[in-house]
């Protein structure tokens, strides 16, 4: 059974600007190209044409890039474009992205004015050090200038947390750790590096000037995140995001429980609940075949119910919750066992699984280890 | 139509590898009008592919030229040999079929290994040489020089060297006039009792196998009855003729004659090299000298990935081996592997091109453990085991005698290498011969070696000691006792059958060593901690550890992340292609490779 195509919830809106391009960064963006904005916002408000209703909203994700780098008036326009087509219900949820330094007084007004509930801010470490080494343009002040006024403006905060940065200790990730706690925030993000390929940061690796950490002492850190944040009273949620109760990020719920979404902007991709449809990647080459009505998709991911129901494990056992073989089979059609039966027995023979007959949820050790687990479910080899 | 044999000249040309054999061959069928310039795809005589790349001549062929010559003519047969030390028994094949040999050497180049080898099994056969120095045209020619190198090795008088260049045809001329003038017309009686070399055979997907043949005495004619004497078969001759280059039919061919014969045999199995062709019932006829069955040198598993491709493989080796007799498999079964198939090949090379044929032609994922030369076990009980998988070698105290087969090995090097060529010698337990001096610049070092330490790398070895200037070839000599132990790997404390090797007991500890260290760098890390331990019965010598893994999970899975993070997990299938997993570990097909590590020069 096939379950019927429910119209999407939530959407997402990718800005595609930075001041500059981080080291590590392999985001879909343009940086110090500012003269761009004009464009963007004719193609976005092409691009939303694509949906002939106005949609109702339980969430909206404005993500980048830097959203907040439009400056108050570009987020005035970009705001004024999507309210029409999309319209968000009375409890909706609307974060918006924000480099701590371009967070001021007005420009939180401004985006509480627009429906903004919540801010995500790309803080990454609270160590000056440790900023530098990441390439940001931030102060440690300006985390905290940022975090203060976004919570004295009554919005609700998140903090990106990077950790086994170039050269960064055990030690300095757990004086970031409280640092953060400190800040009294809602919820946390907090990403181990990864080292994309075609990155500043990739080329340096390859010419030995910087060096990846150790497996054992990431492993290390991660814990030590997982231990602290915990301990202060966050749930951990899903493998990078920690909450206090009732703060997880709905919007990210939505990805997870692989419900529809919209997105709009260059390398977004919307899901109909059967087929993830990722728009083209290039900023410019996006703007041009939205602008010139030409096709602007990218990759396009087509699902049977079982692929999908197989993608469903992968990302459902990636939150601490686990998967309800009810909820599964109700929202999949097929049965948790049928998909994965063989897999969970032998992951909770090997301790990286509990299964208590209603819920498989991977232990800790398995949550670490779990890209290792995935290939067996998503081939349903083995 | 059928010719005296006084007009008739067989030869082969011999020479190290790229020293113009091919372009000088060519020069010859244009010469003598047997193929027009504007025919002529590159170098005729080399048309297989696999054998175009490595640009070597691995089978022999045959090419009839016909020359006219004072006014007579005269039809030469060109038959062309394999330069590779895998194939030396099929060049001794082919130049007994030959009663002259052009011995080429390049002006710039000078004597080489292959130079010598070749240059004594044509004198050990009693073939007229012709002497040839080439590339003459080379600006860098050091033709005085090569002659006398050629004087020093090989007692070849300078006056009798003709001069020739194959890319601009100078000499040819004097050079076809100097094989008419000197190589002797084959005698032979063609009245007299049938007897023909077999010398070659290749498969035609149309009419079977397309046998080479050298008569020696009698006539062979089309439609007659002729029996193999080796595989005691009998055939009936559907087709006989010459390649011109193409085959060409023809009624008869008589003694002296090179030709072919198309029988319709199916199986190229049933066509030995060197087996001789009679009359059946023609009990007076003996057995023509040298016949040697294949002898295959280098054995190595082949295990298909899937266990359920094993028939298919069964298949494309049954194909493979239509095409190419000196090519060996029975199935096998290793504890670690599954079912598959132990196979033998000449050599190295050999393997390489049946392991590359297979690729390409049978779809198919193969896992396959590292090579191993033959050994012979005298046993306690007075019996002799002969071993191709170090599997089999029994218990210790079945042993009376271990023996492994030694080369007689000839490296011709500028005289400034000599050490480091001595170091390598002596490094893998060489007997050291002699030394002779071709030239004040070159000399030549015997050894005898163990098969083992040359066939691996040892090539590769000379030629970076000796900047590429080094060149060496081997022979067969025999098998000798040694002392010799079956050195075991445990992957997780399994015994990984496939990966067990033969070695030296005093170079055992280093082997071992550095098998466990290279077999950590080619597994994987697992979500458990893996010990690798090589062992001498139950005696473990060296032992390395993988760790477990310990952080493998991907940060960030957002809307935008999850169709690029599932490709990037799933797609872990394609390395896990060439993988076999022993117990719950997972080794990488680099990793049966592993074991060739000697882990010598590196310490
Ligand atoms: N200058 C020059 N080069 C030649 C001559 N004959 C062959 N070569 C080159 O030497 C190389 C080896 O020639 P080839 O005939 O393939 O050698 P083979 O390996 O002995 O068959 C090729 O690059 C030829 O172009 C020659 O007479 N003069
Ligand atoms: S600010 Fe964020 S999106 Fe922009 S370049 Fe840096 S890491 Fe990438």
């Amino acid at each position: 059974m096939i379950p019927a195509l429910a119209p999407p919830r939530s959407v997402y809106v990718h800005v595609p600007f930075c001041r500059h391009r981080c080291g590590y960064c392999d985001f879909s963006l343009l940086a110090g190209r500012d003269d761009l904005f004009e464009r963007y916002f004719l193609a976005m408000a092409c691009e939303l044409k694509r949906v002939p209703l106005p949609l109702a909203l339980d969430t909206l994700y404005l993500g980048g890039g830097t959203p907040s780098h439009l400056g108050p008036a570009g987020l005035r326009r970009l705001f004024n474009l999507l309210h029409g087509p999309l319209v968000p219900v009375g409890t909706a949820e609307i974060t918006m992205e924000a480099n701590p330094s371009d967070v001021t007084g007005p420009l939180a007004a401004l985006a509480k004015g627009f429906g903004v509930t919540r801010f995500s801010l790309g803080a990454q470490s609270l160590d000056a050090a440790t900023l530098r080494s990441l390439d940001r343009d931030h102060s440690p002040d300006d985390v905290r200038q940022a975090t203060a006024t976004l919570l004295g403006a009554g919005l609700s905060v998140s903090v990106d947390l990077l950790i086994a940065a170039p050269g960064q200790s055990l030690a300095a990730v757990e004086q970031d750790l409280e640092a953060v706690i400190a800040l009294g925030v809602q919820h946390v993000s907090v990403y181990c590096l990864t080292w994309e390929k075609g990155t500043q940061f990739d080329a340096l690796r390859a010419q030995g000037i910087l060096s990846v950490a150790d497996e054992s002492i990431e492993r290390a850190m991660f814990e030590a995140t997982i231990d602290r944040l915990e301990a202060a009273g966050f749930e951990h949620y899903e493998v990078s995001n920690f909450a206090r109760p009732g703060f997880r990020c709905r919007h990210n719920e939505a990805y997870w429980d692989c419900r529809p979404w919209e997105a709009f902007g260059p390398g977004a991709a919307r899901y109909d609940g059967r087929e993830r449809i990722t728009n083209h990647r290039s900023t410019t080459g996006w703007m041009t075949r939205v602008l010139e009505g030409q096709d602007f998709t990218g990759d396009r991911d087509a699902m049977t119910p079982e692929e999908a129901a197989r993608e469903r494990v992968v990302v459902g056992l990636r939150r601490r919750d686990g998967l309800d073989r009810e909820e599964f089979r109700a929202a999949s059609g097929l049965a948790l066992d049928t998909i994965a039966g063989a897999a969970i027995v032998a992951w909770v023979a090997d301790g990286l699984a509990t299964d208590d007959g209603q819920r498989v949820r991977l232990t800790r050790e398995g949550l670490l280890l779990s890209d290792a687990l995935w290939q067996r479910v998503l081939t349903g080899r083995g | 139509m059928s010719i005296d044999s006084a007009h008739i000249r067989n030869f082969s040309i011999i020479a190290h590898i790229d020293h113009g054999k091919s372009t000088l061959a060519d020069r010859l069928l244009e010469r003598t009008g047997t193929v027009e310039k504007r025919q002529l795809k590159e170098q005729m005589l080399d048309d297989m592919e696999l054998e175009r790349q490595r640009g070597i001549t691995i089978k022999a062929r045959a090419v009839r030229m016909g020359y006219h010559y004072k006014g007579e003519l005269y039809e030469l047969n060109l038959i062309d040999t394999p330069g590779h030390v895998d194939f030396h028994y099929e060049v001794s094949r082919s130049l007994a079929c030959c009663e002259g040999a052009v011995l080429l050497v390049d002006a710039f180049q000078g004597v080489e290994a292959q130079t010598v080898a070749n240059a004594y099994a044509a004198i050990n056969q009693n073939l007229t040489i012709v002497p040839v120095v080439n590339k003459i045209d080379l600006v860098h020619a050091r033709v005085d020089e090569v002659l006398a190198e050629m004087e020093q090795s090989l007692a070849i008088d300078a006056a009798e060297v003709v001069l020739t260049s194959g890319k601009t045809g100078l000499g040819v001329d004097e050079l076809l006039a100097a094989i008419i003038e000197r190589v002797p017309a084959p005698t032979g009686d063609p009245n007299g009792v049938l007897r023909a070399m077999i010398f070659d055979s290749h498969y035609d997907s149309y009419r079977g196998a397309i046998t080479y043949v050298r008569l020696v005495d009698g006539t062979i004619k089309r439609g007659q009855k002729v029996r193999f004497l080796e595989t005691g078969t009998t055939h009936e001759v559907l087709e006989i003729g010459q390649f011109v280059p193409q085959r060409r039919a023809c009624e008869e061919l008589v003694a002296g004659q090179v030709g072919y014969l198309v029988c319709n045999i199916k199986d190229v199995k049933q066509v030995h090299i060197g087996d001789t062709v009679i009359c059946p019932g023609d009990t007076i006829a003996a057995p023509l000298p040298g016949y040697k069955r294949p002898q295959r040198m280098v054995y190595c598993g082949l295990y298909p990935s899937e266990g359920e491709n094993f028939e298919e493989l069964r298949d494309s080796l049954e194909k493979l081996s239509i095409n190419d007799p000196s090519f060996d498999y029975s199935p096998e079964s290793s504890e670690a592997l599954g079912f598959g198939f132990r196979c033998g090949f000449l050599g190295l090379l050999h393997m390489e091109i049946i392991q590359q044929r297979l690729e390409k032609e049978a779809d198919l994922d193969l896992v396959q453990t590292a090579p191993n030369v033959t050994y012979q076990i005298l046993k306690t009980d007075g019996t002799v085991l002969e071993i191709t998988n170090p599997q089999d070698v029994p218990d210790s105290g079945q042993i009376d005698e271990f023996r492994q087969p030694i080369v007689r090995t000839n490296f011709l090097v500028p005289v400034e290498h000599i050490g480091p060529v001595m170091q390598l010698s002596t490094d893998r337990r060489g007997t050291y011969l002699k030394t002779e001096y071709l030239s004040p610049t070159r000399a030549m070092l015997t050894f005898d070696l163990p098969l083992a330490d040359v066939i691996y790398d040892l090539h590769d070895k000379l030629k970076s000691v000796t900047r590429g200037y080094g060149t060496m070839d081997y022979e067969l000599i025999g098998y000798m006792p040694a002392d010799l132990v079956r050195l075991d790997i445990l992957v997780g404390g399994k015994n990984v059958d496939a990966l067990s090797i033969i070695c030296d007991r005093r170079d055992a500890d280093r082997r071992g060593r550095s098998i466990v260290k290279k077999l950590r760098s080619e597994i994987d890390r697992h979500m458990f901690e893996i010990a690798l331990q090589a062992a001498i019965g139950t005696k473990v010598i060296a032992r390395e550890t993988i760790s477990a893994m310990r952080k493998n999970v991907t940060a960030k899975c957002y809307g935008g992340d999850i169709s690029r993070k599932k490709k990037l997990w799933a797609k872990q299938k394609e390395g896990k292609k060439r993988m076999k997993s022993i117990g719950s570990v997972d080794i990488p097909q680099k990793a049966f490779m592993a074991v060739l590590d000697t882990g010598v020069d590196r310490a």
